[in-house]
């Protein structure tokens, strides 16, 4: 079995950390602030990636570059599906009261939507985007430079967020909600805008780490699924709304794949990932973070 | 509500008969189209006597339903069918117990991805499984004609809406009905809540257990991959949701909406069909918020649950 | 005014009259995984199966026993769900009363759909599915032409590697059924041959991060690697395999490198690299072989799946060859399907039972970005070439 001390693996942890954290930290944004389950949030890492591709092979930029437009893009399309569905949505009392499981149609439905009217523009051959692939060496440590660019990036976005909801006031505000509904209309913020910007910055979110990921495998009208449970999975085990917490889960996930995997063997990946993620929740209910009211 | 009214009695008698004709009178094609109408009511009918009764939505079923499979695989042809199916059947009612005490803990959208793991889980064991037995898909020659399914599946299918139906109004289902408002003041009112959740549970399970195992027959092949696939569970949770969770009509009315809308479409705009599924969804959260039966009940009987129905002579 | 109308009226019923006799289409019906699991490898098989549609209908039609007749395809989508194939082609035969069949996308469709043939009696070609399991479906109704089969794989590999003086190995294997399936031949002809097997391991298919079982794979220093890997896993296997370092003469990498965005994504990280696949363009001998990957080529825009979709393409071609020869019936066909032999992009392929009796099963090397055939030696294009370190 490999050397567990090796900074080969730490690599590989914290990258794999990294992006699981990512994933995650738009879904938490969202689901915080307005108790929406996004089951499309994997769609819009799949058009994030698509995005990169297409800016790449028809325009010659590279996914770095297209990167804040990608995130601006993917923002706006969020921004346009919480005015289109969800004002109304959160208006409405009956649906208000089940907006769990409301959502949860919803963004399927969505996510079908999205999904297909990908592959019928795009076809659903796998594309791929050749870049910053070549190696970096120190010693006995292999880095591709998009890995390291991943890393890099999504670790500076996730502290930008965290930072960003400390001390920014409009972040402060956005904490707030994620904490107490209730008292923060009555302290007179403006609920609206917070969630607006919420669902713009998650969907963001969702589309920066497509362009990163569209640099490191294939880019299909599919692939989004799994980014999906990926991230439910991270919010989940850190808890809800927690995004400290997100963050934390995700790189427990990344070290369970990576340091994990080399304590037991490949075959128990998935069974080891599964089988951590239902324990913990099973002695902790409400995830490692997560608070102790259990949000209805 | 009133008791049972004797129009919608005769209502569940009529389908239930149109399907027992079925086999007499539709060519093999739309027999197929029945087998697999009957498993998803059989399948979200079970669904909903727990997470309609009891608001613990689980994304999760699917593991019954390949547990249920793989039983059945493993036993074709060393047992004979009617024990094999019902074992599977049992199994899967045992495995729900024994996971139900811990996962029963959890709450919420907690309890909805913790049962998506779990069938994850559940998939990748048996797929370790397959793979030290050196299997990789497994073939069953002989399978039982789709004649002799379908009959299986109509009793499922009967089974699992007498159930829910008999549940809805029983003390048991008011007492899951309870937790579903109120876990902790259904508690303090002196409901048996951990009994009560574990038993929804396991019987949520029985009857998908059994579906599996006639559905692995009617491909009569098997893999785990396809068998504990999550589309399964998604589309249990649809349907129910979009019929209507909280009454045996309900799993009925979603099925036989998405059966037959996939039908439709399936001939007419084949590449589309999946993009106007997906938009009827959206259309369906945001104006039938209570389902198909919860609209169609209302409108009976009026928000206030006082019976609207007008005299023939005025127009509706 | 209303004689000239009658008159109109009269022309155009006898011009479409003479028109419906004149020519009505062929219908071909099939399935395809266009979403869900599979969609991703489906469009390498559609495009070869409209690739032939329109070259057929381009040259005037179909020839069905004389007449010509154009085709066209009655397409459903399965959502790779094989019960959801089983369906379909029950509706294809008894309800859209197609007149012939084309085969699904996958081994588990075949299957599926091997039953329903067989109980309707109607002939169909196969394509992309590969297991020794299809030896045991009855043969009549459906027939296989591919060549890459679990158990001759291990052991044309092992002989491969022997050639090339191999003597240790480390094996990978997706847990998904065909790798499973070929690793069940792999490690006894393996260990029948004497070569020693360093590493064994096997993964979810879901797998994010080959680190730990790479870095293993670099301190045992084989001698080979074989990485029986599915697409997704393919890619990650050939992108941390550069990372890490880890190097072997001999690279097998099992689905992934035919696909046209493999050789697109690693450009000459890809050279070296062995893979299946019976079919190169670069065949001289095969005619057919080059006009059908450059008309690929410019119809897509891509190159064609150097597996699947010759394959597909090659079950087109015996589908066109046999029913020039005995129309449309059932019984006919399955006769000449069954007996004759057939002109094919990928040379000349004869049935025996279910399975293809002439094309032997190789392996394609990637040289300089080009898919050479370099085993058997008796049909190889190119010499193979041991593969070089990583680029960097």
């Amino acid at each position: 079995m490999a050397d567990l001390l090796s900074t080969q693996l730490l690599f590989a942890a914290l990258v794999t950390g990294a992006l699981y954290g990512l994933t995650a930290l738009g879904l938490n944004l969202v689901y915080g602030t307005m108790r929406l389950l996004n089951i499309a949030h994997g769609e819009f890492v799949m058009l994030g990636a698509f995005a990169a591709f297409w800016a790449f092979t028809l325009a010659d930029i590279p996914p770095l570059v297209a990167l804040p437009f990608i995130v601006l893009l993917t923002a706006a399309a969020g921004l346009a599906i919480y005015r289109g569905l969800f004002r109304g949505l959160l208006r409405n009392p009956r649906l208000a009261e089940r907006i769990e499981s409301n959502s949860l149609l919803l963004f399927f439905g969505l996510s079908i939507v999205l999904q297909n009217v990908a592959a019928a523009l795009f076809t659903a051959t796998p594309r791929a985007l050749p870049y910053l692939d070549s190696i970096i060496r120190i010693g006995d440590l292999g880095m591709a430079t998009d890995r390291l660019a991943t890393l890099i990036i999504a670790a500076s976005v996730a502290l930008a967020i965290v930072l960003f909801l400390r001390f920014n006031l409009l972040g402060l505000a956005i904490k707030a909600l994620i904490q107490n509904r209730e008292a923060t209309q009555i302290v007179g913020i403006d609920v609206e805008k917070i969630q607006r910007t919420s669902f713009a910055l998650g969907f963001g979110l969702a589309g920066l780490a497509g362009g990163l990921v569209s640099m490191l495998g294939q880019i299909t009208p599919f692939m989004g699924f799994p980014y999906t449970i990926t991230a439910f999975v991270v919010i989940i085990l850190g808890g809800l709304g927690n995004l400290g917490g997100g963050l934390i889960a995700g790189l427990l996930l990344g070290i369970l794949e990576t340091y994990g995997v080399a304590l037991t063997s490949t075959n128990y990946r998935s069974i080891l990932i599964y089988g951590v993620f239902i324990l913990i929740l099973v002695i902790r209910p409400q995830g490692l973070l997560g608070g102790r009211r259990i949000a209805r | 509500m009133t008791g049972p009214r004797a129009s919608s009695l005769a209502i569940y008698f009529a389908a239930a008969a149109a399907m027992a004709l079925l086999p007499f009178l539709a060519g093999t094609y739309y027999l197929g189209v029945g087998l697999a109408l009957l498993s998803w009511i059989a399948l979200a009918q079970s669904w909903v006597l727990l997470s309609g009764m009891t608001g613990y939505i689980s994304l999760g079923h699917a593991m019954f339903y390949g547990l249920g499979g793989y039983l059945t695989v493993l036993t074709w042809q060393q047992w004979p069918l009617w024990i094999s199916l019902p074992a599977a059947g049992f199994a899967a009612a045992v495995a729900a117990l024994l996971l139900g005490w811990p996962v029963l803990r959890v709450r919420g959208p907690y309890f909805v991805i913790l049962t998506y793991g779990l069938a994850e889980l559940m998939k990748f064991v048996v797929i370790d499984i397959e793979a030290k037995l050196g299997k990789f898909g497994r073939l069953l020659m002989g399978a039982p004609s789709l004649e002799t399914l379908y009959w299986i599946m109509l009793a499922l299918a009967l089974v699992a809406t007498l159930a829910t139906y008999l549940v809805r109004r029983s003390r048991f289902g008011a007492g899951l009905r309870a937790i579903r408002e109120n876990e902790e003041a259904a508690e303090t009112l002196g409901v048996p809540v951990v009994r009560f959740k574990l038993f929804a549970f396991a019987a949520s399970a029985f009857i998908p257990g059994i579906v599996g195992g006639t559905m692995a027959l009617r491909t009569a092949y098997f893999e785990p991959f396809q068998a504990f696939n999550p589309v399964v569970s998604f589309t249990i949770v649809v349907m129910a949701m979009i019929g209507g969770s909280d009454d045996a009509p309900g799993p009925i009315l979603g099925a036989l909406l998405l059966v037959v809308l996939q039908e439709l479409l399936w001939v007419n705009a084949p590449e589309l069909y999946l993009i106007i599924l997906g938009l009827a969804l959206i259309g369906f959260v945001l104006f039938v918020p209570d389902g198909l039966h919860g609209r169609l009940s209302r409108k009976r009987h009026g928000s206030d649950g006082r019976s609207r129905e007008r005299p023939r002579e005025h127009p509706a | 005014m209303k004689r000239l109308l009658a008159g109109l009226v009269a022309i155009t019923g006898f011009a479409l009259a003479i028109g419906a006799q004149a020519a009505e289409p062929v219908r071909i019906g099939f399935s395809l995984a266009q979403t869900g699991l599979f969609a991703a490898a489906a469009p390498s098989q559609l495009n070869a199966y409209e690739l032939w549609r329109d070259q057929v209908n381009a040259a005037g039609g179909l020839d069905v026993a004389g007449e010509l007749r154009m085709i066209e395809f009655v397409m459903y989508d399965d959502r790779s769900d094989p019960s959801e194939a089983v369906r379909i082609y029950e509706k294809l035969i008894t309800e859209d009363q197609v007149d012939l069949l084309l085969a699904p996308w996958g081994t588990p469709h075949h299957f599926a759909v091997a039953g329903v043939v067989e109980k309707h009696g109607f002939p169909m070609v196969g394509n992309s599915a590969a297991s020794v399991q299809l030896r045991d479906i009855n043969p009549g109704n459906i027939w296989f032409p591919t060549s890459a089969i679990p158990d001759l794989m291990a052991v044309e590999l092992v002989a491969m590697m022997q050639s090339q003086g191999v003597t240790s190995v480390a094996l990978i294997a997706n847990q998904l059924p065909f790798s499973l399936e070929i690793k069940q031949f792999l490690v006894p002809a393996l260990e029948a041959a004497g070569i020693a097997i360093l590493v064994n391991d096997e993964y979810p298919p879901d797998v994010q991060d080959m680190t730990a079982m790479l870095s293993g794979i670099r301190t045992a220093a084989p001698d080979a690697i074989v990485a029986l890997s599915y697409p997704s896993d393919s890619v990650l296997y050939m992108n941390q395999a550069r990372e890490v370092g880890v190097n072997a003469p001999f690279h097998f990498v099992l689905v992934g490198p035919t696909i046209d965005f493999f050789a697109g994504m690693f450009g000459p990280s890809l050279d070296g690299v062995v893979t299946i696949g019976h079919w190169s363009p670069y065949k001289t001998e095969w005619a057919r072989a080059r006009p059908f990957f450059d008309a690929y080529v410019e119809k897509y825009g891509t190159t064609p799946d150097y597996l699947d979709s010759a394959l597909a393409y090659m079950s087109c071609e015996i589908l066109q060859q046999a029913v020039a020869v005995a129309g449309l019936d059932h019984d006919r066909l399955r006769e000449v399907i069954a007996l004759d032999t057939f002109d094919t992009i990928n040379g000349p392929v004869k049935f025996e039972g279910v399975s293809n009796a002439t094309t032997p099963t190789s392996f394609l090397q990637f040289q300089g970005g080009e898919a050479h055939l370099v085993w058997p030696e008796s049909v190889a294009t190119a010499p193979y070439q041991p593969k070089e370190a990583w680029p960097q």
